[in-house]
This record gives structure tokens, sequence and C-alpha cells, in this order.
């Protein structure tokens, strides 16, 4: 049996103290809910930006860890962010990919490679620190303070069934430019 | 006619740049963020403005990032927004092609100020960029006027005064701006 991503946020967001996490896809509308007062901005609009969006983050802000919720589908697109991120050497940058197989949001089309696609292999090859990946809840739970805590940039795929909603079937939430924003004025205490 | 702009004087001018957007950002928030550099370069490599990306190699107090593709680049400035600190971004005509997706998305949509330098590489310097014989020369321009995106040509030395005013007016529009660089840098 495979990993609820819902499970996976829960147990996230009980730990995440003051990180900034970006989702995007299905961890987004599951992440308002669970998470809903935040420090976070979801990834919507741009498919693929959340690895990036997470980067410019984490350099800005070394003082904070960043966690990127990204999906399989959404890395694929902008792959090359991999190599971005191990270049740049974000210390407090952590990529967690939530592996399904398919662009669930879209209409689990499956993705090129289905569940073959192999992205620890990928961050190690691109420079990430460190990548792993974890099928099991109790496995994640033990992992987790290092995921949140040991040096970046580390990517750990998580192997999950479909989430319960797709930003398709549940819409709503913040529109990116307030989210922004608020984000912004948490982070820097704008006056 | 158009002249080649010193890689120097555009280093100058992107210092002076980062400093008053420092200074706007100090004046605006209670916590700006804690760097030893003025500001940060968001470049996939440009041709026309190699010779600053080599020069800026050897400056401490600007940090030039490379990224695999212009879509990150401009995603990771919203990034470097929402964290308070000052960027640029130096790609090519092309690399505008290439993320105009993530200009619609991140940079208007989100309303995030991303000031872009933007080499247009090919171009003619007897000929107005609408009339070059490069399609990647000519669509340059209509294409930011299609998404309303601010934009002025540095055609020479003399306008250089035209990089902190872009920044600035991305700034201020919460926007997308952008300068492009005429002929190839020196
Ligand atoms: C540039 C672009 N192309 C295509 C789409 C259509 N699209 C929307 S959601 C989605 C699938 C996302 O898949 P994944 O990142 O794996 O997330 P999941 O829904 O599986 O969590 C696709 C292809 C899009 N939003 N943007
Ligand atoms: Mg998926």
């Amino acid at each position: 049996m495979s990993m609820k991503p819902e499970e996976v946020l829960r147990v996230i967001a009980a730990e995440r103290g003051t990180a900034v996490v970006i989702p995007t896809m299905t961890t987004a509308p599951a992440w308002r809910e669970i998470a809903p007062d935040d420090l976070s901005v979801t990834c919507a609009g741009f498919m693929g930006g959340a690895s990036a969006l997470g980067l410019g983050i984490a350099l800005a802000r070394p003082d904070r860890r960043v966690v990127v919720l990204d999906g399989d589908g959404s890395l694929l697109m902008q792959l090359g962010s991999l190599a971005s991120i191990a270049g740049a050497r974000p210390r407090n940058l952590t990529h967690l990919v939530f592996k399904n197989g398919v662009y669930h949001t879209s209409g689990s089309q499956d993705i090129p490679g289905g569940l073959t696609v192999d992205f620890v292999a990928m961050a190690k090859g691109a420079g990430y620190k460190s990548a792993y990946a974890v099928r099991e809840l109790d496995d994640f739970k033990r992992r987790l303070p290092s995921i949140l805590g040991d040096e970046g940039p580390l990517m750990v795929e998580l192997i999950t069934g479909l989430a319960e909603k797709t930003p398709m079937t549940a819409r709503g939430g913040q529109p990116f430019n307030v989210q922004v924003e608020d984000l912004r004025k948490k982070l820097l205490r704008v006056r | 006619m158009p002249e080649s702009i010193p890689a120097s004087l555009i280093i100058d001018t992107l210092r002076d740049t980062f400093r008053e957007a420092r200074a706007a950002i100090a004046a605006e928030v209670a916590e700006p963020p804690q760097h030893s550099h003025l500001g940060w370069v968001l470049s996939v490599p440009d041709t026309h403005q190699k010779t600053v990306l080599s020069a800026l190699d050897k400056e401490r107090d600007m940090q030039v990032i490379t990224f695999a593709t212009e879509d990150e680049a401009t995603t990771a400035a919203a990034g470097f927004y929402i964290g308070g600190e000052p960027c640029v971004m130096m790609i090519q005509h092309a690399g505008l092609y290439a993320s105009v997706n993530t200009l619609r998305g991140v940079a208007m949509d989100g309303k995030v100020p991303i000031f872009y330098m933007i080499g247009l590489l090919s171009r003619e310097k007897d000929k107005d960029p609408k009339e070059s014989r490069h399609s990647m020369v000519r669509y340059c321009e209509p294409l930011l006027d299609v998404f309303g995106v601010p934009h002025a040509r540095l055609e020479g030395p003399n306008d250089v005064h035209l990089i902190p005013k872009y920044h600035r007016m991305a700034r201020e529009r919460r926007g997308p701006a952008a300068v492009l660089v005429g002929l190839e840098t020196i």
C-alpha cells in the first residue's frame, strides 16, 4: 500500500516549524486545508515552477528552511531545475517529489515513463547533497527531522497514491499574487 | 547610430541600481534579509552581454546564478522578491520567447516586479529591430507590447540610466519591465 499524500502532508505540517512550504498540483488543495494560515505560496498557473520558486526563496532567506512539494509531471517539465538548484547549493532547500506516476490533476494520464522514472538518480546525478526514496509513512516520520534539518539541497522521492482532491476538483485558494504579497509581508515584516 | 556599451559601465550602473533597490526595501520592511552582497544577477547566458557576464565573475558584491532555463530564472526571481532580495534577469530575446508562459503566470499574474535585460543578438546596426532580417530580433518588442510590458532600448552609453529607471518601474508597477540591449556589449 502506497502512502496517502494527505497523510504525508499532515506529518509535515506538524513538524515544519517556521519552514516556508511551496505546494503545487495535488498537494495544493490538501495543504490549504491542513495548513491554512501559514508561510506558504502555491505554484499554480506556471506548471513546473515550484522548484525554482523554492530556490529563489531559499537563496534570499538562508535563515529559513524551504520545502517544495513538487509533482512528478511538474518536475519533468522543468527538469533542468535540478541542475540549477544543485549549482546554486541552497543548504536550506528540501525538495519533496510526490511520485504518483501520473498527471493526476489533468486527468491521470501516465507521465512519460510512469513510475519507472527515477528522480533520486536524477537528483544525485545533478549534484544534490542527498536524495532517496520513501514508500512507507513510518519511514517518512522517522526521517522527517533530517528531511527538515539536514544540509540541502536534498530530495526525497515519495511514492504515493492519488490525493483525494486536485486543483480541478477543489478550486479555490487565494490568487497567486495575493499569496506572494502575504508571504512577503510575513517574511519581511512589511511595515 | 547605436553604439556598444562597455561592460564596466553596465556593472557600475547595476551596482547603483541594487543600492537603490535595497534602500527601497529597507524603507518598506522591518526585517530585510542580511546578505553581504548587493544583489543577484539571474542569467541564462546571453551571447550579446557576454562581456558583462565575464566581468561579473570577478565582482564579489554581485552574485550571478546561472539557470538551465529562463522559466526557472523568472520563477526564481519571484522567490527573490518574496525573500526581499533585489535581482535582475539577464537573458537574450530567444530566452524571452522560451519563457513566455512564465512571464505571464509569474511576473504578470503574480504582480511580481521582474526587471529584464534582454540582448538583441544579431540586431543590425543600421536597422530598427522591427526591420531586422531576423525573426528573433523582430518579434521582441512587439511581444513585450502584446503583454503590456514596458520596455526601452539601450542604444549606447548614454542610455544606461534606463537600467535603474526600469528596475524602479518594475517595483512601482509590481510587474515586469525590460530594457533591450541594442548592440553587443564590449
Ligand atoms: C504548461 C502547461 N502544460 C500543461 C498543463 C496541463 N496540466 C495541468 S495539471 C497537469 C498535471 C500535473 O501533474 P503532476 O505534476 O504530476 O501533479 P499531480 O496532479 O499528479 O499531483 C497538466 C499536464 C499546464 N497546466 N501547463
Ligand atoms: Mg503526478
